[in-house]
């Protein structure tokens, strides 16, 4: 409820912003708070004026709703780029032999110990723990992005 | 995983795993942490080679001890792991399916395309019902049942058993 109160006394003060340059300063100023001293209220009249012409550009709709905080929407593209880039930054990974289905140990020569470093590289790319059960079944990339997908719940 | 017994490769890799993650909160530098997480590598590269087992099993145990006294206090753990911040948090709100059959006909009204496909795909889990569980109990060996693994389907064109239940689960995340 208080919601709508705010709302609505936010269209009443954007609702002059509606209004172009031809409307006379007087009402603007009959509009402002009457002030004490006279130069400030034009002053305070016309700093409104410019600044409701200004705003009268953009959109004056101020919708009231909560913004969290929140990492941007996960792709299967963007989880495989993020995958492959992992992998290609790990030393004993030939970059040119890499493909995503070239098998950890069959294809690559990397030991049960690197598919372990692997496995944790993900983890920290990603910001999940893969237990220990389904992290020794990942053998290739595209496994793995499969996996994250599966936890991740894109394109379900 | 075929049975409820680790193999030594499996319990070394564990190890491997905890021991490093441990290590990774005792030291918060990353450059620190790669020189020990290298030099721990190379102790297990050392004895990757063992073949008598029982010598492997009494270094396995060696290790667990030495990781049991060197461990971390307060290890990072991630946020949706257990004993993390977020584990279980949005348990509540993973509403099973059968709920959906519950709902109002004005509300089902809303989205004709999914219920009607819904409809289709529970003839589909009657059809395939009986088939699941005469699968299931032909595998199932007779001391009863040792792990929670699921048998693939054997048959062409025949459903995994308990499909319904992963096909229908819950998101990760309920939005």
């Amino acid at each position: 409820m208080a919601a709508r109160v705010l709302q609505q006394c936010v269209r009443s003060l954007a609702r002059p912003s509606l209004r172009l340059c031809p409307v006379s300063a007087a009402l603007r100023a009959a509009v402002a708070p009457a002030v004490g001293v006279h130069r400030p209220v034009s002053f305070a009249a016309d700093s409104r004026r410019t600044r409701w012409l200004g705003q009268s550009r953009i959109s004056s709709v101020v919708v009231l709703c909560r913004q969290y905080g929140d990492l941007p929407p996960l792709t299967l593209e963007t989880i495989k780029d993020r995958v492959m880039y992992v992998l290609k930054l790990y030393d004993k990974i030939n970059p040119e032999k890499l493909q995503e289905t070239s098998h950890f140990m069959k294809d690559l020569g990397l030991d049960s110990l690197d598919q372990v470093e692997i496995i944790m590289a993900m983890e920290d790319e990603f910001g999940f723990e893969i237990p220990d059960a389904e992290a020794e079944k990942l053998m290739s990339p595209e496994e793995i992005v499969q996996y994250i997908a599966d936890k991740k719940d894109v394109y379900e | 995983m075929a049975s409820a017994y680790l193999t030594h490769q499996q319990k070394v890799l564990r190890l491997y795993k905890k021991s490093l993650r441990h290590l990774e909160s005792w030291c918060i530098f990353r450059d620190k942490y790669r020189f020990y997480a290298c030099m721990l590598r190379a102790r297990f590269d050392d004895n990757k080679n063992e073949k008598d087992m029982v010598k492997a099993t009494m270094m396995l145990k060696a290790g667990e001890e030495e990781f049991w006294a060197n461990q971390h206090p307060q290890p990072y753990i991630f946020p949706d792991s257990p004993g993390g911040t977020s584990y279980e948090r949005y348990e509540c709100y993973k509403v099973p399916e059968w709920v959906l059959d519950h709902w109002h006909p004005s509300e089902k009204a809303m989205y004709p395309d999914y219920f009607s496909k819904r409809e289709q795909w529970k003839k589909l889990r009657l059809q395939s019902w009986d088939k699941e569980v005469a699968q299931l109990e032909a595998e199932t060996s007779a001391g009863g049942v040792r792990t929670e693994a699921l048998p693939p389907a054997r048959k062409e064109g025949d459903l995994p058993p308990l499909w319904w239940q992963f096909v229908t689960r819950p998101r990760e995340r309920p939005t």
